[in-house]
């Protein structure tokens, strides 16, 4: 909420600083969102009477004028303009002075001739025609006679201002206006208000009944509707003051009626409209939901087609306002409007808000009526409207009014404890101080036995109980009462989840392996799931989309990783970064049913993303079995078919039948479409069942107290017969003396038969009751051969 | 003879001294007290002695043969420990050249930061509790006092999958969840990431993370939550740091405030990250709302209590001066790497 200081102090005293002044709200609950200072742009500019002119001697289009600057001496200016005359009162920029365009003017000398300043045109002074009549005229601009010569064209511009921005939480629609504004002020400064009191002559003839009849056919959207007719209106600009008013807060001033409307509702926070009376057709206002079909223009010459559930103000034929939100073109206040009604009424906020929704449209009106205007302002706004028809001679008020409502609310009554309150706040405030604050804050408080009563007016709905008359008192008693108390009670740890101490053994193990972590959107651009080629019918493409995205981009939640991750790994390598190990902890969106119908799984998943000289496939997968091994799994690594990986480098990791995590090469048509311009590797691994795993303290076994025997294996195989069987046989083979088998080696080329391969792995056995002979080593190898045979590999001679 | 012997004793002395190199030290002891040495030699010649000389002559033969035994050890000693300082001399590297280390990763700054943030709180006894990012619009805005078309949803732009789900806009969803299920006393926060259709610029991102803390009990004050916000941003900005309040609204707690921690920059003389104001904004709490309590069925006539919630990505920005939002999303090493030491 924009507001004029000088708006301000129209209702009350403001004799502390600005600084103090913003200080106090902002402890009292309004922010200073902004702070402008109309006057900073202009300086030492005045206005000056001419008071003799004569050529220059040496220079034809020169003249030279003596000002009055409401000096004792006149000042002499040489000026190069042909619209100035002996008796005109222009703008006069004197030696050292400012001017909005930036320019510093001073004093020097134009063909020898002294000037001490310059005189100033409307564009010199940033102004348009609208800001000051003849500002866009060419030459010296020539001011009304309304001001003595000296006056600051500061004062006379309505430049001697201050703009306060002051932010208004969504519980306080009253102070959507410069009176609710004021009386907060007020509160804080400790300063009366003066709130103006409407008086106003009645002399328009007739009866308001005579003019316009009006029916509210929907009150459940419409609580209020309160009218009255205006005759005989005179167009006319608005006074200065008013003007200056109206622009302070950021609109535009148009004409007296309609400013009048405007300036009401900065005023006091109630939208008002004025309607051209000639213009309602049957001298009919219907106050009603649109019917079907129905249009309206608005003010702003925009059609909008209209929806059963928006409220309209219409006349016996059709729409002519939109109500609350923008007034229709056909009964817009025109130069030659005679008679009009006036409006102001209480729509239902929701209502408002969807309107102003759906047709697109948020103007000065719409946001306060949806953040609640208050039932008895709309009284009080006309009668405001009224008395300044009659202060500005506007037109002639016609008898009667028009007040169509259900009831209106009387003050609530709310009876508080104040130890409670003191007991909320951990304070000991006495009584009289809560019920003084209450009443300085316009909720008129008493005591009684002890008990605290307070009579709440509509205007402040938002307070409700005790814990809402707390916060009125607390923040004007002050908030740097509070003294902060150590947290009471137990002493205790507090507790982790299950879920987020796995993910920190899982993030210690990770980046110990020099794998650092990434953090991206939860949401994606659907398209990336094409760029992995997944099929029409892979789950993954069930993805939930967002109603109102911010874009296409961020349009689904993921149902993976592995796009968001590629994303990364194609910024690090565009940006020349020579390698990569990263990973995400972060969760994917699994509908139980598209359309959603209740909440989907949130599932949490880890990706690992790796480029660089040092990867390779089995780099990858050390991290995944570096994961796994993390919750004591180990899994079976089978090949695996996903589109987005080289078809003979990428595995999946199954434990039951359930397939835990997929890895891999990227395919090179997978980073070309994603822009990685290098071999990468990604991993996907899901993490529900792993978090499942409990983990067991581990419990020592006593070291080996007999020797070990190591023995080599070179086999020849198939090169399709996967190491992992081989080991697995081996193992089986060997029983228990086996300790550790591990593969050293694996051949291709020279001296291997084609299709073969040659795999060496090495052996420790050990027993735990006896030092093994070479009997006993060799007969646990010559199993182990049989077995490789088995399957098909036979010893390397 | 024991002329020779002393003799002898006199040269092998003096021959030592010169002795640099086990070789040399290896051909002296050969040559005086090898089989063949010259102490044999002369021992053979004790034959030639009378029998009263003999026992005279062979205990001054031991002497000698123990006394250049110890000064040969000695002078090995010596030897090897001139050799051993000469290779350690020759072994010295240039201590400036960089250390071999393993490359290790490293935590998103945004989790650096939770990390503390949890630490802080579970000392204080708050239990870590998660909740669902798709919420229902009874969790993230009825129950917290917001109910349809009222004005506060305007306060956010939400996310919406359809009419009742949606993408929680803060972390105060949870608060519900978890005062349905545990009753009183009640101390947990749950951290976690939230939503809110805000443009992506410098300052704002679709995505960000809260630390929402809620505390429930008997006789629970504002004066409790200033104390519990003390103890962490001292925690956080360090032992000066001061805590302010002001007033503000959020629907769901009541009186509500805007908490402000004195600037850690320049000790409130007033700067370009306080905007000379010497506070910085780091959160909102208030005091639950009676309507958020008895929605939950606790009786707001017996117990009290506040809630706060922590803007984790904006304390993350100001906290390590990090001039743009995006950063934190975008994820290239070279920033990543800079929190990694």
């Amino acid at each position: 909420m924009k507001v004029s200081l000088n708006w301000l102090r129209r209702y009350l005293d403001i004799t502390v600083p600005l600084q103090e002044l913003c200080d106090k709200m902002v402890m009292s609950g309004f922010e200073v969102d902004g702070l402008e200072d109309l006057s900073a742009t202009m300086r030492n500019v005045v206005a000056g009477r001419i008071i003799k002119l004569e050529k220059h001697p040496d220079a034809d289009k020169l003249q030279i004028c003596q000002l009055d600057v409401g000096k004792e001496e006149p000042v002499q200016i040489v000026t190069g303009a042909d619209n100035v005359f002996e008796g005109a009162l222009v703008p006069v920029a004197l030696h050292d002075s400012l001017l909005p365009t930036g320019t510093h003017i001073k004093k020097g000398k134009l063909r020898g001739i002294a000037s001490n300043g310059m005189l100033c045109s409307g564009e010199e002074l940033c102004l348009k025609e609208a800001d000051y009549p003849g500002a866009e005229v060419y030459g010296i601009l020539i001011l009304k006679e309304d001001c003595p010569c000296g006056t600051d064209m500061r004062e006379i511009l309505g430049l001697n201002d201050i703009i306060i921005d002051f932010s208004v939480t969504a519980n306080r629609p009253d102070c959507q206006s410069v009176l609710g504004i004021a009386r907060e002020v007020a509160v804080a400064l400790k300063t009366p208000l003066r709130l103006p009191e409407p008086k106003y002559a009645v002399k328009g003839s007739g009866q308001i009944g005579d003019y316009i009849s009006v029916e509210v056919r929907d009150m459940d959207l419409c609580p209020r509707y309160y009218g009255r007719v205006v005759k005989n209106v005179r167009i006319a600009p608005s006074p200065d003051w008013m003007q200056q008013c109206i622009k302070a807060a950021g609109m535009r001033p148009i004409n007296n009626i309609v400013d009048i409307t405007n300036f009401v509702m900065l005023e006091t926070g109630q939208p008002m409209h004025a309607f051209n009376l000639s213009k309602v057709a049957g001298h009919q206002i219907i106050v009603r939901r649109a019917a079907p079909g129905e249009k309206i223009t608005t003010l702003d010459g925009k059609n909008h087609p209209l929806k059963p559930e928006m409220l309209v103000i219409a006349d016996a034929d059709r729409p002519s306002c939109l109500a609350g939100v923008m007034g229709g073109l056909e009964s817009e206040i025109t130069e030659d409007t005679t008679d009009i009604f006036f409006e102001a009424a209480k729509f239902r906020r929701d209502s408002i808000r969807r309107t102003s929704r759906t047709v697109g449209m948020r103007t000065e009106s719409s946001a306060r009526f949806e953040k609640g205007v208050d039932i008895t302002t709309v009284e009080y706004a006309m009668e405001r409207a009224l008395q300044l028809i009659d202060e500005l001679d506007a037109g002639d008020i016609v008898p009667g009014v028009v007040d169509l409502n259900n009831g209106l609310p009387t003050p609530r009554k709310l009876t508080v404890e104040p130890a409670k309150i003191n007991k909320l706040l951990g304070l000991q405030i006495p009584a009289e101080t809560m019920a003084e604050i209450l009443n300085r804050l316009d909720l008129p408080a008493t005591l009684e036995n002890g008990a605290l009563t307070c009579l709440i007016p509509s205007r402040r709905d938002d307070i409700e109980g005790r814990a809402d008359l707390a916060e009125e008192v607390m923040r004007v008693y002050g908030y740097h009462h509070i003294v902060g108390t150590p947290i009471k009670g137990e002493i205790v740890r507090g507790s982790q989840t299950p879920q987020r101490q796995a993910e920190s053994l899982l993030k210690s193990r990770l980046t110990a392996q020099g794998v650092s972590e990434i953090t991206t959107y939860s949401f994606i651009n659907p398209k990336a799931l094409d760029l992995l080629g997944l099929p029409e019918d892979d789950p993954r493409r069930s993805a939930v989309p967002l109603l109102n995205p911010l874009s296409e981009e961020y349009s689904v939640l993921r149902t993976q990783l592995v796009t968001s991750m590629l994303t990364v790994l194609a910024t690090n390598c565009n940006r020349k970064n020579p390698s990569a190990r990263l990973f995400e902890l972060s969760k994917r969106f699994e509908p139980k049913s598209l359309p959603l119908t209740e909440q989907p799984l949130e599932l949490p998943v880890l990706s690992i993303g790796l480029y660089g000289a040092e990867e390779d496939f089995f780099t990858l997968k050390g991290l995944v079995e570096e994961v796994f091994a993390a919750f004591g799994a180990e899994p079976d690594y089978l090949r695996s078919a996903e589109p987005f990986l080289h078809p003979g480098r990428q595995a999946k990791a199954v434990i039951g039948d359930e397939a835990l995590a997929v890895f891999g090469e990227l395919h090179p048509k997978t980073a070309e479409k994603f822009g990685i311009g290098t071999k990468a590797y990604v991993a996907e691994i899901q993490l529900s069942r792993l978090y499942q795993t409990s983990r067991e303290l581990v419990i020592y076994k006593p070291l080996p107290k007999f020797p070990a025997v190591e023995r080599d294996l070179a086999l020849l195989c198939d090169q399709e017969l996967p190491v992992q069987t081989m080991e697995k046989a081996i193992k089986k083979a060997c029983g228990k003396l086996l300790e550790k088998v591990e593969l050293f080696d694996v051949y291709q080329g020279q001296q291997i038969a084609e299709g073969k391969k040659s795999v060496a792995f090495s052996l420790l056995l050990r027993s735990p009751d006896k030092t093994l002979t070479d009997q006993d080593a060799d007969s646990a190898m010559n199993k182990v051969l049989k077995a490789m045979e088995e399957l098909g590999a036979s010893i390397r001679s | 003879m024991k002329a020779a012997l002393e003799a002898m004793r006199e040269s092998v002395r003096q021959q030592l001294d010169s002795v640099s190199d086990l070789k040399n030290l290896e051909a002296l002891r050969v040559k005086y007290l090898g089989k063949k040495g010259e102490l044999t030699g002369i021992l053979k010649q004790m034959g030639k002695l009378s029998p009263e000389e003999r026992p005279l002559i062979g205990q001054l033969a031991n002497e000698v043969r123990s006394q250049l035994d110890a000064w040969m050890g000695e002078t090995e000693q010596k030897v090897k420990e001139q050799l051993q300082a000469a290779r350690l001399q020759a072994e010295t590297v240039d201590i400036s050249m960089p250390g071999k280390k393993k490359p290790t990763g490293g935590l998103h700054p945004l989790n650096q930061t939770l990390e503390d943030f949890i630490d802080i709180f579970q000392s204080m006894g708050f239990d870590v509790v998660d909740g669902p990012e798709v919420e229902t619009d009874y969790y993230n805005f009825q129950a917290l006092n917001v109910p349809q078309d009222h004005p506060a949803r305007d306060m956010q732009d939400t996310f919406f999958l359809n009419e009742n789900l949606l993408l929680r806009s803060q972390t105060s969803a949870a608060q519900i969840r978890v005062m349905e299920h545990r009753k009183p006393p009640i101390r947990i926060i749950c951290p976690g990431r939230v939503f809110r259709a805000d443009e992506v610029d410098a300052t704002h991102s679709p995505v960000f993370h809260q630390v929402e803390g809620l505390v429930v009990d008997k006789g629970i004050s504002i004066c409790d939550l200033k104390g519990v916000l003390e103890q962490f941003a001292r925690e956080i900005y360090g032992p000066e740091t001061k805590v302010r309040f002001r007033p503000s609204f959020f629907p769901f707690t009541e009186p509500s405030v805007e908490v402000d921690v004195s600037c850690p920059e320049c000790g409130q003389k007033g700067c370009r990250v306080c905007k000379g104001t010497g506070w910085i904004e780091i959160l909102g709490a208030g005091m639950v709302h009676p309507n958020v309590l008895s929605g939950c069925g606790i009786d707001p006539e017996v117990y009290s209590g506040f809630a706060f919630g922590i803007g984790l990505d904006r304390l993350t920005t100001t906290r390590h001066k990090i001039s743009d939002i995006r950063l934190l999303f975008e994820n290239d090493l070279r920033f990543l790497k800079q929190f990694q030491k």
